[in-house]
């Protein structure tokens, strides 16, 4: 028992206190984000082997090792970076929610009134009062439309905004964690004992980037770590850290695009279904799939509510006599000059081709003598034009990548009818494979005002109908004819112009009851005459040969349409007359009305007012979505961050005790060396 | 099992939190009595409340249109009934005209009151509403109808219909134009006109006493075929051939064509009118003339055509200035008087049809009105059973998040105060 006793006491003492040392550490650091508690791992030193067996020789610290298990922290990360994803999502879609749910900024109120406001002027047609009050709630419609479309706009700007925040954040944290790397490679290096401080650290910055955009991580032989994004993209390497860029994105300058610098000094663009997860994941989810369909969807009910009502508006007369033809007459209501397409031609394109693109006049309800009402085929989605070579285009619409192939040699048209656009090929030449984004109702609710001559005089507003029916008061038949209506020009028919009825038409009868005919003087030469029997699908005849006469015909003559009802008999006349100082007729105001409640959008299957309902709804929907899995993803994320807390967190009471554990192993090492003194001491005394 | 002390923390602020947020979103839901308060918070209801929103304000846009029409049709109707009670003291006066008891003289005081009439129906027929259209003018409200001339008046309206959208699919007229009321009207019974030829200088003028009544109609359908087919329309002639007056019918005006054998005449008996020989036909209607015609006499029968109210009642007039004596025996006289007293009937009768319509739009207005005012509450239970809150089990709620929230920052308290530090 030389020195044994001595060393033996000295070796838990200074064990005692690492065990002290470590235990301050962890009481100090229990609230420090991304800490992981550490201990002591003590072993005996070796023994010496005598005779009388091997004799212990105390204890040493082999090291001090991190409550550490690397599976729980990638599962609080990649709970962490789809939550946040969410979040931000969540966040964002809300500002949305809250826009469109308030009962008085919303669209139904203004669109309403909007509508009483046409119907005040069927029902009282010479009143100015009533006209100016369809104006004043045109205004506000109008206002509305372009404030909703203000804030939507605003929104795009704020995700942009975020998006360079967050890569600026991204580049920050990468190149913290390489810079960390080469600390703890050089830590670990020199002394072989794992750096347990800095590797907390860059945990924490890998669960920070993780909040961002959601990464994914591998271990290098020398401690450091390896980052990757999207599907294997690399932002760290060992040392080393990419730098992500954010910039205009070439198919549509208009947004902010996420891209990693190249090592030319460039950047490559990474398509959005790569940037997943984090606060970027969510922005870039939310700009496509519900600001760009909502800025669309407002968009389209703007451009159908003024297409659908200036297309019937152009079928009527004013309060002043004027109808289509007259030089004083204003066919839209709205104006809609402003309501051109975006085309972007994408910033990679070699060619020069010049592209712009047309919304088209609305088609009407059924066929031409049915109602005179009209719908859009717009939808909500963004295009993309390729070009092919050749002839040949390609036009996808990007909600759903259906394409329509499409041939024109510029200059020339391609129309997509069933979409509601129309692009016209410029100047220039394009070169296989260059591509143009068309949005055609993205800037439609920003862009809609009122036609401002209307807006000026109310008497403008077409309320009437620029023709009327008479039966002629000597007509000995029972032969009656409906007030009649106007109804778009067909085909080489003109349609309805002020010339085509200089003077009178009269549809004279003749022949039988049982085999009468009709005849039109007055026509314009090159008009048609259409006909629809009851029960019948419409016919159309050259102008100058009665027709057949049967009751409850419709027919149609440049643009006007009227139905016989009753039988008339030989040389019983009507007359077609214009509509002279016809101040109480609201007839054009009527089909104006009925607008409302027609299925005037997504080709004839939706109401202006459904289809806002159905966007409201839809983000409505995805809010609530977001909102339930963003708790889920709340308590999976709880669940992790517990799991790893249960073996990683400080906790204080075993801390408590533990330095308690660790002063009675100092006070009993301590003890020892007083033992071996005292028994020195003894050895002493007896020499 | 390990906890941290974090965890102890983390748990206990979390759970505080929720019950936080939860009774923050109720407090809302208090404050507004709304339930849904975003879309977010049941987005189907919320799009279902936006349309039903429309549907209730498209109804009351309806109810408001009915009430619209309401007005203007009263205001018609009014009119109508009017015009109505005036024919009916025209008709009387007429009555009184044609008996034999009374002198010129007398004939003039009647002329004189329709001459005041014809003018109070002038009135009637210029009305105009309260918005200063004229209500009778079809789409020219701001042009007068009706101005008086020689014949009667000339109306310068048009066949326009000021129609009112009173229902979805509804479109209802809230005017009668000028033509409808008061010049459209069909003269002698509405099917055909009889007359003795009286008309004109110089013509034929019938020598006897014959005296025809307005005809009646057996078969509408028939008679409608029949005055189609032969627009000229037909002529009975009378001959006296050695005491026996017979009648035979012919085509109108030539009088050439026969259309039956002669028959024998009995004074009162009822004519036939139809055609024996080929193309045999059956004119479903029926003459009486009363009286002996003499030799040569003739009577016609021609389609209906359109006589203004105005000319049925200058003629009356005329007739009525001229009296008996002057150019009209009593024949004439009588003739022609029962000629007007036709079309005034005819006036009468389209007076009242147009009232019937009326009071039909009227009534349908009612019903309509009915339906859309239950409509705007049940729009308005709808769209509160969608958005409104139960304020009951808001409150119970309430009370329940309440608990729960300080049993939550009660324990946590408890917890959060146990560290062995203390003790030791």
């Amino acid at each position: 028992m030389s020195t044994g006793i001595y060393s033996i006491g000295v070796s838990g003492l200074a064990a005692a206190q690492l065990g002290l040392l470590a235990t301050e550490h962890n009481v100090v650091n229990a609230n420090t984000p991304g800490y992981t508690r550490q201990r002591t791992v003590q072993a005996t030193n070796i023994a010496i082997n005598t005779g009388a067996g091997a004799l212990g020789q105390g204890v040493h610290v082999q090291t001090i090792e991190r409550m550490y298990d690397r599976y729980l922290t990638a599962q609080v990360n990649s709970a962490q970076t789809t939550l946040s994803g969410i979040e931000s999502y969540y966040t964002q879609i809300k500002q949305i929610d809250n826009l469109l749910a308030d009962p008085s900024a919303g669209l139904t109120p203004a669109l309403q009134d909007f509508f009483s406001g046409v119907q005040q002027v069927a029902s009282n047609p010479s009143l100015l009062s009533a006209r100016e009050s369809m104006i004043s709630s045109s205004t506000t419609l109008v206002n509305r439309f372009q404030s909703i479309s203000l804030r939507l706009d605003e929104m795009a700007e704020e995700v942009n905004g975020k998006i360079q925040d967050a890569v600026t954040s991204v580049n920050s944290y990468a190149s913290q964690i390489a810079d960390l790397n080469q600390r703890i490679i050089i830590s670990e290096g020199t002394y072989g004992q794992p750096a347990n401080d800095l590797l907390d650290q860059r945990d924490q910055l890998i669960n920070d980037l993780n909040k961002l955009i959601k990464v994914t991580t591998s271990t290098n032989s020398n401690g450091s770590f390896n980052v990757f994004i999207g599907t294997g993209q690399q932002l760290v390497i060992g040392n080393q850290a990419m730098i992500m860029t954010a910039s205009a994105s070439s198919a549509d300058p208009g947004k902010i695009a996420v891209g990693l610098q190249t090592a030319a000094g460039g950047s490559m663009e990474l398509p959005e279904n790569l940037v997943t997860g984090g606060e970027l994941g969510g922005l870039l989810s939310f700009r496509s799939q519900t600001l760009e369909r909502a800025t669309n969807e407002l968009g389209r009910i703007a451009a159908s509510v003024a297409l659908t009502f200036n297309a019937q508006h152009a079928l009527g007369m004013d309060l002043q006599g004027n109808a289509n033809g007259s030089a004083g007459f204003n066919a839209d209501y709205f104006n809609v000059a402003n309501f051109t397409p975006t085309v972007s031609a994408n910033t990679h394109n070699s060619g020069n081709l010049l592209v712009t693109s047309q919304l088209i006049d609305p088609p009407p309800f059924g066929t031409e003598l049915n109602d005179g009402n009209f719908y859009t085929n717009l939808t909500t989605s963004d295009y993309r034009l390729v070009f092919n070579g050749g002839t040949s285009y390609t036009l996808t619409r990007l909600s759903d990548n259906t394409n329509f192939a499409l041939t024109a040699t510029p200059p020339g048209t391609l129309t997509q009818a069933s979409e509601g656009i129309s692009i016209t090929l410029g100047t220039g030449a394009a070169t296989a494979g260059d591509s143009y984004l068309i949005q055609p109702t993205q800037n439609a609710a920003k862009n809609i005002s009122l036609n401002p001559v209307i807006a000026a005089d109310a008497r403008a507003i077409a309320a009437a109908v620029p023709f009327r029916t008479s039966a002629t008061a000597t007509n000995l038949g029972t032969g009656a004819i409906s007030a009649g209506k106007t109804v778009p020009g067909f085909s080489t028919d003109p349609g309805f112009n002020v010339a085509n009825l200089a003077s009178n038409i009269t549809v004279t009868f003749s022949g039988t009851p049982a085999a009468g005919t009709l005849s039109f003087a007055g026509l314009p030469a090159t008009a048609q005459i259409i006909v629809k029997l009851p029960g019948q699908p419409e016919s159309t005849t050259a102008a100058v040969p009665p027709i057949a006469y049967q009751q409850g015909m419709t027919v149609s003559v440049a643009g006007m349409s009227f139905t016989f009802t009753g039988q008339p008999v030989a040389n019983d006349t009507f007359t077609l007359a214009r509509n002279t100082a016809a101040t109480a007729d609201g007839r054009n105001a009527l089909a104006l009305g009925q607008l409302q409640t027609k299925n005037t959008m997504s080709g004839a299957k939706a109401t202006f007012q459904g289809a806002y309902a159905e966007m409201v709804a839809s983000n409505g929907i995805k809010t609530r979505e977001l909102k339930v899995t963003g708790e889920a993803q709340q308590a999976v994320l709880d669940q992790a961050q517990a799991s790893r807390d249960a073996l990683s967190g400080v906790n204080l009471d075993e801390e408590a005790a533990n330095m308690i554990r660790f002063q009675q192993a100092y006070q009993a090492s301590a003890k020892l060396l007083e033992v071996g003194k005292t028994l020195f001491d003894t050895v002493l005394q007896l020499g | 099992m390990r906890i941290s002390t974090s965890q102890i923390f983390d748990s206990g602020a979390r759970g505080i939190g929720r019950n936080q947020v939860d009774l923050f979103k109720l407090q809302n839901q208090l404050s507004t009595g709304r339930k849904v308060l975003t879309p977010e918070d049941d987005p189907i209801a919320s799009a279902q409340a936006l349309v039903l929103t429309q549907s209730k304000s498209v109804s009351a846009q309806f109810l408001k249109n009915q009430s619209d029409a309401q007005g203007k049709l009263g205001l018609v109707e009014a009119k109508v009934a009017s015009v109505g009670d005036l024919l009916q003291s025209v008709r009387e006066r007429l009555v009184q005209a044609g008996s034999t008891t009374l002198t010129n003289s007398d004939r003039s005081y009647i002329k004189e009151e329709l001459e005041a009439r014809f003018s109070e129906l002038m009135g009637i027929a210029n009305a105009q509403d309260g918005e200063g259209n004229y209500m009778f003018s079809g789409y020219q409200g701001a042009v007068r109808p009706f101005s008086a001339i020689a014949t009667g008046a000339s109306y310068q309206g048009d066949d326009g219909q000021r129609f009112l959208q009173v229902a979805a699919s509804r479109q209802m007229a809230t005017n009668v134009t000028g033509n409808d009321l008061f010049e459209s009207i069909r003269n002698g019974n509405g099917s055909f006109v009889t007359s003795a030829v009286t008309t004109g200088t110089g013509a034929p003028v019938n020598t006897g006493s014959g005296v025809i009544d307005q005809g009646s109609v057996t078969d509408p359908a028939l008679i409608s075929t029949a005055m189609a087919t032969y627009p000229g329309g037909v002529q009975i002639q009378f001959s006296v051939v050695g005491g026996v007056t017979s009648y035979q019918l012919f085509d109108n005006p030539a009088g050439t064509t026969a259309y039956t054998a002669p028959q024998t005449f009995t004074p009162g008996q009822s004519i036939k009118l139809e055609r024996t020989t080929a193309p045999a036909s059956d004119f479903g209607a029926s003459v009486v003339i009363e009286g002996s015609p003499a030799n040569g006499d003739t009577f016609t029968i021609k389609p209906s055509t359109n006589q203004s109210m105005f000319a049925s009642l200058r003629n009356a007039i005329n007739t009525l200035t001229t009296g008996i004596g002057g150019s009209y025996t009593s024949t004439e006289y009588s003739n022609r008087l029962a000629e007007s007293l036709g079309d005034i009937d005819q006036a009468l009768e389209n007076v009242n049809k147009i009232r019937s319509t009326v009071g039909s739009n009227l009534k349908e207005l009612d019903s309509l009105t009915n339906a859309d005012e239950d409509l705007q509450l049940q729009y308005s239970s709808s769209i509160s059973s969608l958005q409104d809150l139960d304020y009951a089990q808001a409150i119970t709620e309430m009370s329940k998040k309440q608990l729960q929230l300080e049993a939550a920052q009660l324990s946590f308290k408890q917890v959060s105060q146990l560290s062995l530090f203390n003790i030791l």
